[in-house]
């Protein structure tokens, strides 16, 4: 048990291994010690072993994405740190460039009016690109929002470790 | 906005603390520990209730780490030459925000609850 222990440890990021490696072992050393019957054994393994998971994930997690972003793991839910804050710069980005959507959406509808409903279709469209089209554009659109969203927390969570 | 009060909004952003994290500088706040030691006063303190594990506990310690809330030194007393940790006057500080913004908090829940009865 001891070796496996040990070997889990390395799921921790070097640095924290290198900090905190061989307390957290003796540590554990001196839990097992006293754990004589199976269901004790048995309990302590599966605390530790699911404390060391959780751990090492929260610190990969801090590794990425720094202190003040750090996220604070209970068993059903991911809780932002007290200490985030959503940069202003981001959400004022945001805002010119929903305003800029819309701007070009009502300049678009402006040129289409303005132009003679008389054109002609450029060329045949087969019925099978008009299926395959739609899931296409779905999937690039779907792609591009959560794109968007991860690269905005990523900068809004750098942001605020910068600011604080 | 002075430093003092820059300094104290800061704390308050990190309250309330988790329940681990509190017994963990109560445990802290009557003598320096070590690790064992920190994990069997704890579950002792809230009598079998939490029982941390070795990683939620160097977790929370490396974050109080972090803070400056404690301070780790190597306890000489001992043949194993272990690592100890002890409550900063910063740390201090911050558990006695937190403990009078607790018996605030029970004050008030009391008030209520002899109200509502």
């Amino acid at each position: 048990m001891l070796a496996v222990y040990r070997t889990l440890l390395y799921l921790y990021p070097t640095q924290h291994r290198r900090q905190f490696g061989e307390e957290m072992f003796a540590v554990f050393q001196d839990v097992w010690a006293e754990k004589k019957s199976f269901i004790s054994q048995t309990m302590t393994s599966i605390r530790e072993f699911t404390g060391l998971l959780k751990g090492a994930f929260r610190e990969h997690l801090r590794d990425v994405a720094g202190a003040e972003g750090e996220v604070s793991l209970s068993p059903w839910r991911f809780t932002m740190h007290n200490g985030f804050r959503f940069p202003k710069a981001t959400a004022v980005l945001m805002t010119l460039i929903l305003a800029g959507v819309v701007v070009a959406i009502k300049k678009g509808e402006d040129i289409a009016n303005s132009l003679p409903q008389v054109s002609e279709p450029v060329a045949p469209i087969h019925p099978m690109h008009l299926t395959l089209l739609s899931p296409i554009v779905v999937l690039f659109v779907g792609f591009w929002a959560a794109g968007l969203i991860g690269g905005t927390v990523l900068f809004a969570v750098r942001r605020s470790k910068m600011s604080a | 906005m002075s430093f003092s009060d820059m300094s104290s909004q800061a704390m308050m952003e990190q309250l309330p603390l988790t329940e681990p994290v509190l017994l963990i500088l109560l445990s802290l706040a009557g003598q320096p520990r070590h690790g064992y030691s920190i994990l069997k006063d704890v579950e002792r303190m809230s009598d079998g209730r939490v029982v941390l594990s070795t990683g939620t506990l160097y977790g929370a310690l490396r974050r109080l780490l972090d803070d400056e809330w404690i301070e780790r030194f190597e306890e000489r007393e001992t043949s194993r030459g272990r690592q100890a940790y002890r409550l900063t006057p910063q740390g201090r500080r911050n558990l006695q925000l937190e403990v009078n913004r607790m018996r605030q908090l029970t004050r008030l829940a009391s008030l209520r609850a002899v109200k509502e009865s």
